[in-house]
């Protein structure tokens, strides 16, 4: 499994947490759900990415390291906002191979807060690293 | 009587222009597509002198949350508001799985979040009506200026029954009848009793519209909050929203739970 820790906040959500506030997610609480003091990589296959809001949901593909193939259920901000920034439904296939950073459920479910997206050709995919929206 | 009056005063081109400035600062247009402004809010930074201007129109004692825009309080934080018992027992039996699931997915918060939220709304404005477009999840408020009193008998609902008046260069909203839901995303809801006003102000440049939002909830908690909310001018259109519950399916369906 293509999984590693970077233990990095950005600078927005670390002065948003000074604040004793978090940044808001919207339609559900980014606080509640994700661990934001940890930022996780992943590395899979696209299984699905569904652009519709309130959250687009991109489904991905990943082999752990005894070789199970785990489904990790990953979400952006909402594709109304993203559609602003150039995003469509065709900004992510189904069967490509793509590198996902983000922030992992505080329940430890496969479920991650997608901040970062790049291609196997290393473009990277319109997010900005925000959990606004 | 009142024409009489105006022909009067208009009998000199200076007294006529008078009039018609007053009028047009009176009702300033505040149509158009707005974005709530991205950054710190007061009081999470310092008010600039027309925001400040706008705090000190809230009634005294009134609480200034720091939740407003882009960000929100943290589990178990409520901006200092003192919480009834009933409210202490509710955030503290708060399951955040209800906010992913199937069934909510689609449901649309109340005004008193999504007014603050991190999406563009669009504002149409009439003499007997103000229509407010919002993006977040298709929600339209509708405000009678032709109305001075709720109705008796009005169905509860995510947006109320808004009643609006100027008040020079302020317009001021009054709602009621907004049905219970999240104040603050974080397990803290508003009761069907909740009485909202909100002051809308253009700022002097017109780039800016800045609105509090000021509450009262006595089943929930005491005294009364409010937000400042500061809105940038932008172009174009709001976006269908077109919520699409299939996502609540994939979430309450992910591996390893």
């Amino acid at each position: 499994m293509s999984r590693s820790s970077t233990r990095s906040l950005r600078w927005l959500p670390a002065l948003l947490l000074m604040l004793g506030t978090v940044p808001a997610d919207a339609h559900h609480s980014a606080a509640l759900f994700y661990n934001s003091a940890e930022r996780i990589t992943l590395t899979g296959e696209v299984a699905r990415f569904n652009f519709r809001n309130p959250h687009a949901i991109l489904e991905l593909l990943v082999t752990d390291e005894d070789g199970n193939v785990v489904r990790w259920t990953c979400e952006t901000s909402a594709p109304s906002a993203l559609r602003r920034r150039g995003w469509t439904q065709d900004s992510v296939v189904a069967g490509e191979r793509v590198t996902l950073e983000g922030l992992q459920a505080s329940d430890g479910s496969k479920l991650m807060r997608i901040t970062k997206i790049t291609k196997a050709d290393g473009t990277e995919v319109g997010v900005t690293g925000r959990l606004d929206d | 009587m009142r024409k009489h009056i105006a022909k009067f005063l208009c009998s000199t081109a200076v007294a006529c222009a008078a009039i018609v400035s007053a009028q047009a600062f009176a009702q300033p247009d505040i149509s158009g597509y707005w974005m709530i402004s991205f950054g710190a809010v007061p009081p999470n930074r310092p008010a600039t002198p027309f925001e400040q201007a706008m705090i000190d129109s809230l009634p005294p004692g009134t609480k200034l949350l720091a939740d407003s825009g882009l960000v929100e309080f943290p589990p178990g934080e409520f901006g200092g508001l003192e919480l009834t018992e009933a409210s202490k027992a509710m955030v503290a039996n708060y399951d955040m799985n209800v906010q992913v699931s199937l069934d909510s997915t689609c449901q649309p918060p109340s005004i008193i979040y999504s007014m603050q939220g991190p999406f563009p709304m669009e504002i149409f404005q009439g003499t007997e009506m103000i229509v407010i477009k919002m993006e977040y999840f298709d929600v339209v408020r509708i405000i009678f200026m032709n109305e001075t009193e709720h109705p008796a008998d009005w169905p509860h609902s995510v947006t109320g029954h808004s009643i609006g008046r100027w008040d020079g260069d302020t317009l001021v909203v009054e709602t009621a009848f907004i049905e219970g839901s999240t104040m603050m995303n974080n397990g803290l809801d508003h009761s069907d009793d909740l009485k909202l006003t909100e002051r809308f102000r253009l700022s002097p440049d017109g780039k800016q519209l800045v609105f509090t939002q000021e509450f009262e909830d006595p089943a929930v908690f005491a005294g009364r909050a409010a937000r400042l909310i500061p809105l940038d001018r932008g172009e174009g259109h709001v976006y269908p929203y077109a919520c699409d519950p299939s996502y609540g399916a994939a979430i309450e369906n992910r591996e390893g739970q």
